[in-house]
């Protein structure tokens, strides 16, 4: 009964985070559903581990690392959106069509 | 039904009402409010799983930290003041049915998928969580720790402003 409950959990997490990743135009929007589709990743992959035999601290090393890497993934993003706010005056990904050096 | 199992259900239900509040909210500060909520959610599904050191890495790492560097990122670029331009609907709708689609699909197969649930056991505990990671997963433990220094100092980089007479690296 559990193991449903969560994965169905992780799916509608994963789902509305999509549809934020798709639908907004702030980058700090689409940061935040990108953050809930990789929590909904971790969410499978710690009910799995402990619902299917497997070791379960297995599955805690992999999402420590899934946070580490997450961590370092929003420092890098919000860094860029500031140093992007800085040039365009504008973090709409609508506007933000040019590449330039 | 068990202590644990009403804690699942109730850290289930934020993490669903922070997730929707965070992605349907208009607001950029709210959003983040919800994203925070959401996080909170996450980490009581883990506690009631078992995984109470997850927890409370979750609550430190999404609601301490990334919360609070996305306050600031939003303070320091001021999304607020930008006229509010209204969405085209298609656009919209388009993205809705896309995400329920993906959502749809992966409930299927998950729904299709005899899993053997087995009672949980073993160890989960963070005694055992550290010395798997200082043992059999010391190089990935490694990397990762390379990876934030790598990353942190990347962000100062990119963020510094450049200041005039030293030119820009």
């Amino acid at each position: 009964m559990t193991l449903p409950l969560v994965l169905g959990l992780a799916t509608a997490l994963f789902g509305i985070g999509l549809y934020g990743l798709l639908q907004r135009r702030s980058l700090v929007a689409m940061l935040i559903a990108l953050e809930l589709m990789l929590a909904s990743i971790s969410l499978n992959v710690v009910a799995l581990t402990t619902f299917t035999g497997h070791d379960p601290s297995m599955g805690q090393v992999v999402v420590l690392i899934f946070v580490g890497v997450a961590a370092a993934e929003v420092a890098i993003a919000l860094s860029l959106f500031v140093a992007i706010h800085r040039a365009e005056h504008d973090i709409d990904v609508e506007h933000l069509s040019e590449l330039r050096g | 039904m068990t202590v644990a199992g009403w804690i699942l259900l109730v850290s289930a239900a934020v993490a669903l009402l922070g997730a929707l509040l965070a992605v349907g909210l208009r607001n950029i500060f709210h959003n983040i409010l919800g994203f925070a909520l959401a996080m909170l959610g996450v980490a009581g599904v883990f506690g009631s799983l078992g995984s109470d050191f997850l927890a409370a890495v979750f609550v430190l790492v999404y609601v301490g930290a990334v919360a609070i560097a996305m306050v600031y990122a939003v303070m320091l670029s001021h999304p607020l003041d930008q006229p509010h331009r209204p969405r085209k609907g298609w656009k919209i709708a388009g993205a809705a049915a896309l995400a329920a689609g993906v959502a749809a699909a992966l409930w299927g197969v998950l729904r299709q998928a005899r899993w053997l649930e087995a009672v949980p056991g073993g160890d989960n505990s963070a005694a055992r969580t550290g010395t798997r990671f200082l043992t059999d997963y010391v190089l990935a433990f490694e990397l990762v720790s390379v990876l934030l220094v790598v990353a942190m100092m990347g962000a100062v980089m990119v963020a510094r402003r450049a200041r005039p007479g030293r030119g820009s690296w």
